[in-house]
């Protein structure tokens, strides 16, 4: 791929608009509330786009385009019942009792309706979590530009990240909110032309599934059995493990992306935040995925266009962005394609390096090394903190590039660690006799229950490392939804159980942490900005979405 | 918050420009582009770009 000036151009141009926001909204920063969660002061259509854009990482962008060449447009579910549900309930159910909890963070609403080793080990594992995903998509990132571009993964990387934490160390939450904002129509704008013309080059949407298998092209029809899909994975395991257990303990407890809520003016936009970003989350299939799908029929027929291979001869699905990028956009919007590229990466590691940045100086640092500093100390914490964060993100980048195994296996660990985590929410929010005992002892025991489903099951080759195998998975996404759903499971059972055989704590503390306790403030507002009609819009729009590609 | 619509929607109009007039003036082409990409791309952009400043304008009227 060769560049011209013009792609040069307008890339440093966004460098400086990006640079230039964390400057205007620095003003604005004078507290440690200020920079860590912009004082609870954005308005709703910000916050909306935040929420999606600060998930929408390069990997996202990438891998969803390869999954969508791999495994046809069943990667959707990822989409329409892996994530959008979870973002109803989290704005209808869960958002009262974050946002009018007053906690300032996910783990601290967990000290809040629980006990101290609750939060800190939510806390301890989110924040390692945060570095070292920011660090493995930085790690992407950098290898990818080197791959397409020539570019040295030294000068990329460090290029980005220096980028990420000015913005960042400037303006705090608020400057990597209103970024998100912009790098969201960009990505939108840079990538939504790119799918049309690979779409209308196949012969649209009919020409294009006439020369791909129907499996291609359908999203639930080949889902009654594993073995007639290429994901390898069941309607039962799909919507259970992905559609309820993953997707709702990513977007319900992830501190990540409910940050972007909880940044919300109001609690009626708080709630409204994740309901509105459903909107646009529903039609990301159409620019992120459709392009890998139309990328398959593409190399079906003799335009010279083929899926680029890995050295060992195997399809290198990752590279199916760019190569399309590569023949369909010439430079200037070439220049676009990449520059949306790079700001979904620095969204989601400005997102990650935020999120980091305030679990660790309000939950990890003022919670147990220093209590009572002046509210200016945490401020200070605040930006060293996003210095910190970003070199270790940088450092993770560099592990990563050196010692694979070692970042694969942390991935797999905190998918046991993640995976439990919605049934003590769930618990926590909806039954207010769950207690602080039976939330740690669930959160051990479903990791526990995770790691020890993955070690009795092989899929693969992958798991059954406790010697016995009491089950082989048709495929590595099928074994690991249904890790997910044992892990829940398991967690719901010993939270109840544990709960039931310790002291609750009592009523009084629990105002507005619990359903049942909690007020709901009734707002007089119209009927499209109150979230139940909300909610059902979105239900209505997704289910059109899922006969329409059955 | 309409400082933020005057950054995107001016980012936009810059870029809408750059990318239409490479449109008009450069040759550029992809092996497998089939119009004149930048031009409608950059005009979409420009569009749009117009479109944030306006809604900035009408709220800051």
């Amino acid at each position: 791929m060769r560049l011209a000036p013009v792609d040069y151009l307008i890339l440093s141009l966004y460098f400086v608009f990006v640079l230039t926001i964390g400057w205007i909204v620095k003003r604005k920063v004078s507290t440690s509330a200020d920079f860590l969660t912009s004082g609870r002061s954005v308005p709703v259509w910000i916050t909306s786009l935040a929420f999606i854009a600060a998930n929408l990482g390069a990997q996202e962008v990438i891998g969803m385009c390869a999954s969508g060449a791999k495994y046809g447009i069943m990667t959707a579910h990822f989409y329409w019942i892996g994530a959008v549900p979870a973002m109803l309930f989290v704005g209808v159910f869960m958002m009262p009792f974050y946002y009018g909890s007053r906690a300032r963070s996910v783990p601290e609403y967990l000290k809040l309706r629980f006990d101290e080793k609750t939060r800190a080990l939510n806390a301890i594992t989110f924040a390692v979590m945060t570095v070292f995903s920011s660090g493995i998509s930085m790690y992407a990132l950098g290898l990818l530009f080197e791959l397409v571009l020539h570019w040295s993964f030294t000068a990329s990387v460090l290029l980005s990240a220096a980028i990420v934490l000015i913005y960042t160390s400037l303006g705090g939450l608020t400057s990597a909110i209103y970024n998100e904002v912009l790098q969201f129509f960009l990505i939108v704008l840079g990538f939504a032309p790119l799918a049309i013309f690979v779409v209308m080059k196949t012969g649209g949407w009919s020409g294009m599934a006439s020369r791909l298998p129907a499996v291609m092209t359908h999203t639930w029809t080949y889902t009654a059995r594993a073995s007639e899909n290429p994901m390898g994975v069941e309607v039962f395991g799909l919507v259970a493990g992905l559609g309820f257990v993953l997707s709702f303990g990513y977007w319900c407890t992830d501190f990540l992306v409910v940050q972007r809520a909880m940044a919300a003016d109001s609690m009626s936009a708080a709630r409204r935040t994740p309901l509105i970003a459903a909107f646009p989350k529903m039609l990301m299939p159409f620019i992120v995925i459709v392009p890998g799908v139309a990328a398959l029929a593409l190399s079906h027929m003799a335009l010279g266009y083929s899926i680029p291979l890995k050295a060992d001869g195997g399809p290198d699905y990752d590279q199916t962005l760019t190569t399309l990028m590569a023949q369909f956009y010439p430079s200037g919007m070439l220049g676009l394609g990449l520059t949306a590229l790079m700001a979904s990466f620095m969204s989601g590691m400005a997102g990650n390096v935020t999120a980091f940045n305030t679990v660790w100086t309000y939950d990890l640092y003022q919670g147990h090394i220093r209590k009572h500093a002046p509210d200016s100390h945490y401020l200070w914490v605040g930006r060293v903190t996003t210095v910190v964060g970003v070199a270790l993100s940088v450092g993770t980048a560099y592990l990563a590039s050196h010692f694979n195994n070692i970042m694969d296996f942390l991935q797999l660990v905190f998918g046991f660690v993640n995976a439990p985590l919605f049934a003590t929410f769930l618990l926590g929010m909806f039954w207010k006799r769950a207690t602080g005992h039976g939330a740690f002892a669930g959160l051990l025991a479903g990791t526990a229950a995770a790691a020890a489903t993955h070690g009795l099951t092989v899929a693969e080759h992958k798991g059954g490392w406790l010697g016995a195998t009491l089950h082989t998975f048709p495929s590595t996404m099928a074994q690991n939804f249904w890790i997910a759903i044992f892990a829940w499971s398991t967690c719901l059972v010993v939270t109840l159980v544990v709960s039931l055989m310790s002291q609750p704590k009592a009523e009084s503390e629990l105002h507005n942490l619990v359903y049942g306790l909690t007020e709901i403030p009734h707002e007089d507002v119209p009927w499209y900005k109150r979230p139940a009609p909300l909610a059902l819009i979105v239900v209505a729009a997704l289910v059109v979405l899922n006969i329409w590609f059955w | 918050m309409s400082d933020l619509r005057v950054s995107i929607g001016g980012f936009f109009v810059l870029v809408g420009l750059i990318v239409g007039v490479t449109g008009l003036t450069a040759n550029y082409r992809a092996p497998l582009d089939f119009a004149n990409v930048n031009l409608y791309c950059g005009i979409s952009m420009l569009i749009f770009g117009t479109i944030m400043l306006w809604l900035a304008w009408r709220k800051a009227r």
